[in-house]
């Protein structure tokens, strides 16, 4: 019982990984493709060490410690990529409505 | 079976890391096609010193002593992997070494700019 | 078009090969007499649990040597090449302060790095007891400092420091292996210190300290090759 629970949550953590690379080929722009790798595949990997906890419940402490870096990690490195990104001004995607950084530093420099 | 399929991955990876480093025309991915035969360089390595029903060879609770020798899995491989991957890793930072300086000669990162040692 | 036909002629012959490697292969019943040996001696004569350690340091530690020679080869060649003809980037940079990094990387590091150091040193220190050891442990040390560089990018790695604690960890490790030929069986023995209680944490002799060194080395390395990759400072560009 504990071990179709862990399999079913396996399955939907490899789901989402593979969502995740089929975001990163189809998605636009750089930054999409940035947003959609991200997002997804943490979620993958949290799915996948939760159903890892329930096949082998004397090691949930230690997959907790995991999950908790991966959330800790890969979130600030892809904002970090990500501004990078836009301080060498790689071109958005033709059809972005809102530019919310520009909008920031613009409102930043009309302060100062 | 569990080596044999661990093994048919890394050889798929060697072959998409050679397709990419044959294919492409810009430089970056041309580095990524190189590590990714490495990656799976290091699939291939781990996976032929499987034994059948074998644990890792590490002897603590689960694996004393004595019965180390009919269980374990073969030590050699790892050990050689362990070094070869911190050694990748540093080809592939004088590899994008060579990209920046390559860079700033010709302001373009597609390799059919550079042509002086074609014959 | 000939190009494209020679690489998929390429792909699909390499395919057949990898192919029928892959349909003959058939798994290991049994060690090989090789493994059968190593994993039978490590435990009993260098009292290291952990066999993958043991023959890294002991048994095959001259390969490792070599390997380490390796890696310092690698981190002066990237420093060599970058470093070269940077004068005019440089110049080329707008003159004022690198762009600060955001509050989000500067939390995450002030957060992370702590945890990432003492991962690395336990990594280092058990390699002798469970999976670790010197290789993996450097190369943790080499991601905190990268964790560092990104968040304070005004921030100046002490290079000689860096540079001098490297060339020490070297000496010190072919130190401990000629100590092993005067002391005990040959070069970079591990029995020059008392091998200890099997599983306790001082004991397989001298492994531990070559672990340490290894880690230290490997990890000085890492950072000076992650250092080159920067752009110059504002301000040194009149210093030769």
């Amino acid at each position: 019982m504990m071990e179709m629970i862990g399999s079913i949550l396996v399955l939907l953590g490899a789901v989402f990984h593979f969502s995740a690379g089929l975001g990163m080929l189809r998605m636009p722009d750089a930054y999409t493709r940035m947003q959609a790798g991200t997002k997804a595949s943490t979620l993958g990997n949290t799915l996948v060490l939760a159903g890892l906890a329930f096949y082998h419940p004397s090691w949930s402490l230690k997959l907790l410690i995991i999950v908790y870096f991966v959330l800790m990690t890969n979130p600030i490195s892809s904002h970090a990529l990500a501004r990078a990104a836009y301080s060498i001004r790689i071109p958005l995607a033709g059809n972005t409505g809102i530019d919310a950084l520009r909008d920031e530093q613009q409102d930043l420099r009309s302060e100062t | 079976m569990v080596s044999n399929t661990v093994l048919t991955t890394g050889l798929l990876l060697i072959l998409t890391g050679l397709w990419g480093v044959l294919t492409h025309r810009n430089i970056l991915r041309i580095i990524i096609g190189f590590s990714l035969i490495g990656t799976g360089t290091h699939i291939v390595a781990v996976a032929i010193g499987y034994v059948k029903n074998g644990t890792a060879p590490i002897i603590d609770r689960v694996l004393n002593m004595s019965e180390a020798p009919s269980r374990a899995v073969d030590p050699v491989p790892s050990a050689l992997v362990v070094t070869a991957i911190v050694i990748g890793m540093a080809v592939t930072a004088i590899m994008l070494a060579y990209t920046i300086r390559l860079y700033d000669s010709k302001k373009t990162l597609s390799i059919d700019a550079f042509t002086e040692s074609k014959w | 078009m000939t190009h494209r036909i020679f690489v998929v002629i390429a792909i699909v012959l390499f395919g057949i090969v990898f192919g029928s490697v892959a349909t003959s292969y058939t798994e290991q019943h049994s060690l090989r007499p090789l493994a059968e040996g190593y994993v039978k001696l490590v435990p009993q004569k260098l009292g290291a649990p952990n066999v993958i350690t043991g023959i890294l340091l002991t048994y095959r530690a001259f390969d490792t040597l070599g390997e380490v020679a390796v890696l310092f080869m690698v981190g002066a060649g990237v420093v060599l090449v970058l470093s070269a003809g940077r004068r005019p980037r440089a110049a080329a940079h707008s003159p004022e302060d690198p762009r600060p990094s955001s509050e989000i990387v500067q939390t995450g590091a002030q957060v992370l790095s702590p945890l990432v150091a003492i991962f690395a040193a336990y990594i280092i220190m058990n390699g002798h007891l469970s999976a670790g050891g010197g290789f993996q442990g450097g190369a943790v040390i080499a991601s905190c400092v990268l964790l560092v560089l990104l968040a304070y990018p005004q921030y100046q790695l002490n290079i000689e420091f860096l540079s001098i604690t490297e060339s020490v960890a070297g000496a010190l490790f072919v130190l401990a292996g000629i100590a092993g030929l005067i002391l005990a069986g040959g070069f970079l023995d591990n029995r020059i210190l008392p091998l200890g209680q099997f599983g306790a944490f001082f004991s397989a002799g001298a492994i531990p300290v070559l672990s340490i060194l290894l880690g230290v080395k490997v990890g000085c390395e890492l950072s000076v090759i992650l250092d080159g990759f920067r752009p110059e400072p504002v301000g040194q560009k009149d210093k030769v």
